[in-house]
């Protein structure tokens, strides 16, 4: 298999879901000449012209709308939202409009839209482009989130999200963009809803999405390298729908957990998690679950401050020292 | 709101009986006053407060046999107070660090838990049922309940005293290593039930006795100490018409005194100066190594209703016959009114056990751990001794030596006993 980057992959999903149905197409803001400000969208405008990748006004809540119409009359639009932070302006589209219409009309009006958009923090972007909102759409039934850790898995989920017949919130990361990884040859689709077991432990297990799992798992591994503690990472891969069950799977096994998300902790996804491990596993709990999140403050500029705010692997690994059982589990 | 735990009131209790409680549920309560008596495993000791208020709540009712550590009762403003509320409930076991020997009483578990206790009053049925409220994971409710675990005899490590999985496995662990060690104690099974490896004996015709705590540590340590320490048996007579006859003119010497001299003084006193001159005999076998004591304390055995103690009578060596028949007299008034203290139980070096007022013509004792030797004396008898190969009638006295044969051997207990023959047969040499 080969190493891509993660920039890479999205980009070539997207050329072929539009070479593979020409119902798909692109909209945001500088996408077309500019090749958008991460470079996802380079060179499908001059492929695919102007009709299929287009170039919008900065009018979130404008082009969301249009995507929603384009979807019930049967288009597959993969709208751009420049960074998660300005889905703010669009959230009307999205919540009353984009995660209804399905249920509201009788299931007659699919709306088949993929929302794709770049969050998270640790560039010096500061408070108001920096934030991690996932638990908002999360929230709303009708809507589907998932929030990609790994090339191959970037991959399954966007081809899964542009097929799918519901409105997908597509998360991507700023810092994974350059991240490598193997990606599977062939047509491969991810189901919604399936978890993966990054890599297997008993000590405990660290439950994360996206970046977080990233770095979840560096760490896991280099404390099992260092022989210090057997860590089972688990990607959630998909926000909603939540696969409780490989959740509940892993903590009857380790009996241990802590949520490792760069949300702010408050209402944040980790709580949906632990909520869903103490209603469904309880009987194996042998600690109450950690949840290692950042720090309830809009984001500093400063760079030390930044760092300070955001969690990391030091704050996952002294949580995970925390918790490790005082045996090691065989 | 303060938790009163069982104390830890000597270095081998794990456990107390409340034996009475001298303050009720709304009493006033100061620090230093006297809560409770308890029954340890060596003597009838007094739970003191450190927490002024009002006790609240009596949490193990006289009779009931307690862990260590684990709450007994509570003091606070006196809101919580909950009277005629029996029985009530356990709240947490080894909340923290059980001090070494005073009574203690922790700030910690019942303020951050109010919910507990506002369950426990809710659930209380009033028939009896003693519910455990135990700080346990529920992975370690769920594998104790699996594994037939009693909660209360699995001491918790995690975060505030909570037990956990690790806990159960090393208990498992622990039981299966040793079945005796681990399931010893295990609550006394009640009258009526019988344990299945006697089954074959009919219980109808059977009294099943409840043991008191004294009981349960001697059922504990001997078998410990018959199952651990290999035990081999050197035995001696010892001609003791002329230190009864010196003990004769002593006693009617010192009568006026009100001093009155028992053989065991002069035997205790003999082995005390031998003693000086054996310190492996005087020592302990443990983890590999000798560990040889400078102080010679040496226990005595008395004999109770409900068992055995042995008091130790300190620095034998040092001390003169007057100053030991005096202390010996003092341990054994204590001993039979069951007011020794662990003080007085602890640190013995060496035990004697002196069965000679029952007539017994010979026997052998138990090891004492951590002590290396026992001396089993009999009862001193008229005896014909040959003297130039003539028949003499003499006073002769059957001892044997039990000694644990990791730090003893055979020739070093010979000479031991060979030099505390010399010394109860010359017994001027007992005077200085």
């Amino acid at each position: 298999m080969a190493e891509v980057s993660l920039r890479q992959v999205l980009n070539d999903t997207l050329r072929e879901e539009m070479l593979r149905d020409e119902n798909v197409f692109l909209m945001g803001e500088e996408i077309g000449n500019f090749e958008g400000s991460y470079k996802i969208t380079a060179g499908l405008l001059k492929e695919f012209g102007p009709k299929r990748v287009v170039d919008t006004p900065i009018a979130e809540n404008g082009f969301v709308g249009m995507a929603v119409g384009a979807a019930m009359l049967g288009l597959r639009p993969v709208v751009e939202i420049m960074t998660f932070n300005f889905i703010a302006l669009a959230i009307d589209e999205i919540l009353n409009h984009a995660a209804k219409i399905y249920y509201m009309f009788g299931g007659q009006t699919p709306v088949p839209m993929v929302i794709r958009t770049p969050g998270g923090g640790g560039q010096q972007l500061s408070a108001t482009h920096s934030q991690n909102l996932e638990a908002w759409f999360a929230h709303i039934p009708g809507l589907q989130v998932v929030a990609p850790s790994t090339p191959g898995d970037a991959r399954g989920l966007l081809r899964t999200a542009i097929r799918n017949n519901n409105p997908v919130l597509f998360l991507e990361h700023l810092a994974l963009y350059n991240a490598k990884g193997e990606v599977p040859e062939g047509d491969y689709t991810i189901p919604f809803g399936q978890a993966k077991v990054m890599k297997e432990g008993k000590d405990l297990t660290v439950i994360s999405y996206s970046r977080k799992a990233a770095i979840a798992y560096d760490v896991a591994s280099r404390l099992e390298r260092e022989n210090k503690l057997s860590v089972e990472v688990v990607d959630i891969r998909s926000l909603r729908p939540l696969d409780g069950e490989t959740l509940v799977n892993s903590v009857k096994k380790t009996g241990r957990a802590i949520v490792f998300e760069e949300d702010w902790r408050s209402y944040g996804v980790g709580a949906e998690i632990v909520a869903t491990l103490q209603e469904d596993a309880f009987d194996y709990l042998d600690a109450p679950i950690k949840r290692v999140a950042s720090v309830e403050v809009p984001l500093p500029y400063s760079k030390p401050l930044e760092l300070a705010a955001l969690t990391g692997a030091q704050e996952l690994e002294s949580a995970i020292n925390d918790l490790a059982p005082r045996r090691r589990r065989r | 709101m303060a938790e009163v735990n069982m104390p830890r009131l000597s270095d081998t209790m794990q456990e107390g009986t409340i034996t009475r409680w001298l303050k009720q549920v709304g009493d006033e309560v100061k620090r230093g006053d006297v809560l409770a008596e308890v029954e340890t495993d060596k003597a009838n000791m007094e739970v003191e407060a450190y927490d002024s208020g009002i006790l609240e709540r009596v949490v193990a009712q006289e009779g009931e046999t307690v862990p260590i550590g684990q709450v007994i009762a509570i003091i606070g403003s006196g809101a919580g107070t909950l009277k005629g509320g029996q029985p009530e409930v356990l709240v947490t076991t080894q909340s923290g660090q059980t001090p070494p020997v005073a009574p203690s009483i922790h700030e910690s578990a019942a303020v951050e838990q109010p919910s507990v206790f506002a369950g426990i009053s809710a659930q209380q049925n009033g028939v009896g049922v003693n519910r455990m409220f135990i700080k346990a994971s529920p992975l370690a409710r769920r594998m104790a309940e699996e594994h037939g675990i009693d909660l209360l005899q699995v001491k918790g490590t995690g975060p505030g005293g909570r037990i956990v999985r690790d806990d159960i496995e090393d208990f498992i662990e622990q039981r299966t290593i040793s079945p005796a060690a681990a399931m010893q104690p295990q609550p006394v099974q009640p009258v009526g039930a019988a344990p299945a490896s006697i089954s074959e004996i009919s219980m109808a015709d059977a009294e099943v006795v409840t043991l008191t705590s004294m009981q349960k540590t001697i059922a504990r340590r001997l078998t410990e100490s018959k199952q651990t320490v290999p035990h081999f048996y050197v035995g001696n007579e010892i001609d003791m018409t002329e230190v009864l006859k010196l003990r004769q003119e002593l006693n009617v010497a010192l009568s006026e005194e009100g001093i009155k001299i028992s053989v065991n003084d002069l035997i205790v006193r003999a082995c005390a100066l031998t003693l000086e001159k054996f310190p492996e005999i005087n020592g302990s076998y443990k983890d590999g190594q000798f560990v040889l004591h400078k102080k010679v304390n040496i226990g005595i055995a008395v004999d109770l209703p409900s068992g055995l103690v042995v008091p130790v009578i300190r620095d034998a060596n040092t001390k003169g016959l007057r100053v030991i028949a005096r202390e010996a007299r003092s341990l054994v008034a204590k001993a039979q009114t069951g007011k020794l203290t662990p003080a007085e139980l602890d640190g013995g070096t060496f035990s004697i056990s002196n069965l000679g007022m029952m007539d017994v013509t010979e026997f052998v004792a138990v090891i004492n751990p951590p002590q290396a030797a026992i001396l089993a004396v009999a009862a001193t008898r008229k005896t014909f001794v040959p003297i130039d190969d003539q028949p003499v009638i003499r006073d002769i006295m059957h001892v044997t030596l039990s000694a644990d044969h990791r730090i003893l051997y055979g020739a070093t207990v010979a000479r031991f006993l060979k030099e505390v023959k010399h010394l109860l047969q010359n017994p001027f040499l007992l005077l200085v």
